[in-house]
């Protein structure tokens, strides 16, 4: 399978699937005024890696800010690595970066990771 | 060929513009009224990426407080992302290939906290919507605010509405404050929709010494 890529820019993150590693990396801001059509080659790329059971993956989140229709597609994409690791005996963990004196982005890591259930690290950096 | 009376013509319509304009509207003065209601920036027009892009970076030059400038940022994309989605007066975009909302925004500060408000027109349906909205997320505690949102966030996305329907909710909670909103009836089909918000420049301050 081929890994997926999205060149970041102020407004969209950079997007790095890695298909063999199973490393998943987000970073940067995401505002795209259209999420759902900005969102949907990366769940469809997301739908057809997820289809092969037992796989380790990792989530790197390194994200400084994102508009709340972001934070709705970000939601999707955790649910369907929860769904992936109960259903298909995956073995998904998510990392969560943050700068350090950055309490909003600490205070989403915290809200996301009550809201799937999934080992979640949230690690500050200075 | 120009005659005599073209350009005769043209002096007199040259003079009637400008007679209009001094009276009518002068931006010696539309910038006077902005500076004395200490706004620092306004834009009326369409409100596409691009300029949301633009209006947003600005904001985030405050020096020293990052966390302050980050939460008046995100205030602003909420709110232009509003207008871009739901204001009743749209232009097509060649740029972006669909419609999109005009509106106005102003930013403006005073001692103690910057304020961001903003304008546009609303469907008159719309308008009982956003205030009862309004009224219900400012009656919540920071802490049902905070399952509001992620109740909201888990709810099924709306259908022909692009937005997360999370934008008020998130006003609220990065701003500390109430959302004012304020709806002025226009005519029978539609309002003009006023939102602003307030952010504390102090409490900010502090969540960072914490």
């Amino acid at each position: 399978m081929e890994n997926f890529h999205i060149e970041g820019s102020t407004y969209i993150p950079r997007v790095d699937f890695n298909a063999e590693t199973g490393v998943l990396e987000i970073e940067g801001e995401s505002y795209h005024e259209y999420t759902m059509e900005f969102f949907k080659p990366i769940f469809d790329w997301l739908d057809e890696f997820l289809v092969e059971s037992g796989l380790t993956i990792t989530l790197n989140f390194k994200m400084s800010y994102f508009n709340t229709s972001s934070s709705r597609r970000f939601l999707e994409i955790l649910t369907m690595l929860e769904d992936y690791s109960k259903e298909k005996s995956g073995n998904v963990t998510v990392n969560w970066y943050y700068e350090a004196h950055d309490v909003d982005m600490q205070e989403s890591g915290e809200e996301y990771s009550d809201d799937v259930d999934l080992p979640f690290n949230l690690i500050p950096v200075e | 060929m120009i005659s005599k009376n073209t350009i005769s013509l043209n002096s007199t319509i040259w003079y009637l513009m400008n007679e209009i304009q001094e009276e009518r509207f002068s931006i010696k003065q539309f910038k006077q009224r902005l500076e004395d209601n200490k706004i620092s920036m306004a834009f009326q027009g369409i409100l596409s990426q691009d300029i949301l892009t633009l209006v947003g970076q600005s904001l985030r030059n405050l020096p020293n407080n990052q966390v302050l400038a980050k939460r008046l940022f995100g205030l602003a994309v909420e709110m232009t992302q509003n207008i871009h989605h739901y204001s009743a007066q749209k232009i097509y975009s060649d740029k972006d290939g669909r419609d999109i909302g005009m509106g106005i925004v102003c930013i403006g500060q005073d001692e103690d906290f910057h304020l961001i408000t903003s304008g546009n027109y609303i469907y008159e349906k719309d308008a009982k919507v956003v205030k009862e909205r309004s009224r219900y997320i400012n009656s919540l505690s920071d802490e049902e605010l905070k399952q509001y949102y992620r109740e909201q966030r888990r709810a099924p996305q709306r259908k022909d509405k692009p937005g997360a329907n999370l934008g008020f909710i998130e006003m609220r909670r990065k701003s500390g404050n109430p959302v004012y909103v304020e709806v002025i009836d226009v005519n029978e089909e539609m309002s003009f929709f006023i939102l602003s918000v307030k952010i504390s420049k102090e409490h900010n301050q502090n969540n960072i010494n914490n």
